[in-house]
């Protein structure tokens, strides 16, 4: 046992440098004046707060919503029926379909934000088959940028709970007088919420914090919370309200982690 | 009309594999039917046609004389007891039960009022708002029963449904499907693989095997007139004996001529013998002409599974008396301990 336990100490170091100690960092660069950058003195203050006011953070804050949370909605009402007919394939086709979704998400996702990129400038590889878009700084864009990134993590949760699913139960639905729609109400849809609960956080969270995809596919027009906190570490150097927008993010996120584990117990879904 | 289910020459195959050959079956209203066979034999096949989870290849379903082949199984008036509950995880015990009541859109009231009816039938009274999963077994199994028979179904079809019992329970669920079975008056059409099973609770039992019914008949004629050697040895434990029909009421086996009460088979006739193990009757007098060697003995409760070896086959016989290994003992039956079986697999 204790020897299996040293097994687990270079995580507990990893874990301490890379996640736990800058969290504490970013907790006390959100209440002082200290710069990063430059070092010196500093002192607690509040005056970062004043951030939440400015309309750009506003109008970022409200575009996360907006985008990750009707990119949401699309991915849902897409990803379900796909995971419930992946689900239902023979056992051969089912591997090689999930494969298929699975493969994209290993490539890398900047490479993946710039290939669309490319495509939806005017003059782009599309030209040759006589199609020209400009869809760069549109809402058009970023969904369906976003779309391509989080997709699979709606499809692949849900899939996974109506993959496990007992077929004698929908059997029994029948026998019992359900019509087929009836079985999907009653039976399928409430027993694989925890997958739908899953996959819904898992798209709307990374898509709520993402600021390479909307940098890439809006142009410089359309700026998201991920974008702010860039700024304001990369640009602007304004680390108290970088890390005051980092630290409400991470209360939402830790939020809606509590949600995941009411409805679905056992972690079944999660990847 | 006294048929509830007819069913005509059906034949059903999966992948090629023929599973129901041309199979024929009648049940009457308010009979207990079990299909009884060793897995593989089509009788969780016939039970799945007949409740419409199955199509068929060929023949008639009738039900009440009507034709049910393209009935989807919501529609018939038939429930089912699954053989692993196939309970719903996601509601509780009120809600598993009242799901088809639900579907009917039956008044609230009168739901509550069957709900309360059935489990008090099934003897769960106040398990209404018990997570399934957190129950027991035998619990699952009640539930399993209520949530089917709440519907009033005129066929209940169960598949298996004690098979994942310990013996005691499963014992005590035996006569308890009867009581319900009786005071009820559905008629029910049970599938198991044990025939101790079959034996107590069915009216009629079709014993199955290969996709053919091999014999149909009351729990007493299975036993007691076994059609052939694989009803005798499928149905308690028998001693199946090579021999040959003499003439009407003779019997030759083992060298020796038998007084019997069959008759109607061919003069030299190749036939099984089947005696059962409590109808022989041991003793010690040496004079007899059918003798042997005790080689095992059993302790079973009841009686005593004592097994003598006679010129090189072995005889089962149990006895309340016990013996010692290598006694020296003759084997009695009386001429109606005999039965005479036809070599061919015969359809009942």
């Amino acid at each position: 046992m204790s020897r299996l336990r040293r097994l687990v100490i270079p995580y507990l170091g990893w874990m301490l440098v890379l996640i736990v100690l800058p969290m504490f960092l970013i907790l006390f660069l959100a209440l002082t004046d200290y710069d990063l950058y430059l070092g010196g003195g500093f002192k607690f203050t509040l005056d970062g707060f004043s951030v939440l006011g400015q309309s750009t953070v506003r109008i970022a804050v409200v575009n996360s919503i907006k985008y990750s949370l009707s990119m949401t909605v699309i991915a849902l009402l897409i990803g379900y029926p796909t995971a419930y007919y992946l689900a239902n394939l023979k056992t051969q086709y089912k591997t090689l379909f999930v494969a298929l979704i699975i493969v994209p998400v290993w490539s890398n996702m900047l490479l993946r934000i710039i290939a669309w990129e490319k495509l939806f400038y005017p003059i782009s590889l599309l030209n040759s088959l006589g199609i020209s878009l400009d869809l760069i700084g549109t809402d058009t864009a970023i969904i369906v940028g976003m779309l391509s990134m989080y997709l699979p993590f709606m499809i692949l949760p849900i899939y996974s709970v109506l993959v496990k699913m007992e077929y004698r139960l929908i059997e029994a639905a029948r026998d019992l007088g359900a019509s087929n729609v009836q079985v999907f109400l009653r039976v399928v849809l409430p027993l694989s919420l925890p997958g739908v609960v899953s996959g819904v956080i898992m798209t709307l969270l990374p898509a709520m914090t993402t600021f390479a995809l909307p940098e890439r596919l809006g142009g410089g027009k359309i700026l998201l919370i991920g974008n702010i906190i860039e700024d304001a570490f990369m640009k602007t150097g304004n680390f108290q309200a970088g890390s005051l927008i980092s630290v409400g993010l991470m209360i939402v996120i830790l939020v809606m982690f509590v949600g995941i584990m009411k409805v679905d117990k056992e972690g079944e879904t999660l990847i | 009309m006294n048929e509830i289910l007819k069913i005509q020459n059906v034949t059903k195959s999966f992948d090629g594999e023929l599973v129901l050959k041309d199979l024929s079956l009648s049940i009457k209203h308010n009979e207990f039917v079990t299909l009884l066979g060793p897995s593989g034999c089509g009788k969780t096949t016939l039970l799945r046609l007949i409740g419409g989870f199955v199509e068929l290849d060929e023949g008639t379903i009738l039900f009440e004389g009507e034709n049910v082949m393209n009935i989807p199984p919501s529609k018939r008036q038939v429930n089912t007891v699954f053989q692993h509950y196939a309970l719903f995880p996601h509601l509780n015990v009120r809600d598993n039960i009242a799901f088809g009541l639900k579907l009917k859109k039956i008044d609230q009231k009168d739901i509550d009022q069957s709900v309360k009816k059935v489990l008090e039938l099934v003897k769960l009274t106040g398990f209404e708002n018990r997570r399934v999963t957190n129950l027991s077994g035998g619990q699952k199994q009640r539930v399993a029963i209520a949530r089917a028979i709440v519907n009033k179904p005129k066929l209940l079809l169960l598949d298996e449904p004690l098979g994942a019992l310990d013996l005691k329970l499963r014992q005590d669920m035996q006569y308890e499907l009867k009581e319900i079975q009786q005071e009820l008056g559905i008629t029910f059409i049970f599938v198991t693989h044990d025939q101790e099973e079959a034996l107590t609770m069915s009216d009629r039992v079709v014993v199955m095997k290969d996709g053919l019914i091999q014999q149909i008949g009351t729990p007493e004629d299975i036993y007691n007139e076994p059609i052939n050697r694989f009803t005798a040895s499928f149905i308690g434990e028998s001693n199946i004996i090579n021999g040959v029909m003499k003439e009407d009421f003779l019997v030759s086996f083992e060298g020796f001529d038998f007084k019997c009460v069959d008759k109607g088979f061919d003069k030299n006739e190749p036939i099984d013998v089947v005696i059962r193990p409590e109808d022989i009757v041991l003793s010690t007098k040496r004079d007899e002409t059918f003798f042997g060697t005790v080689t095992d003995i059993i302790f079973k409760g009841v009686h005593y599974e004592i097994c003598v070896d006679v010129k090189g086959k072995e005889y089962v016989i149990h006895s309340i008396r016990s013996r010692e290994i290598g006694d020296i003992v003759s084997i009695n039956f009386s001429p109606e301990d005999i039965h005479v079986m036809r070599k061919v697999n015969v359809k009942a």
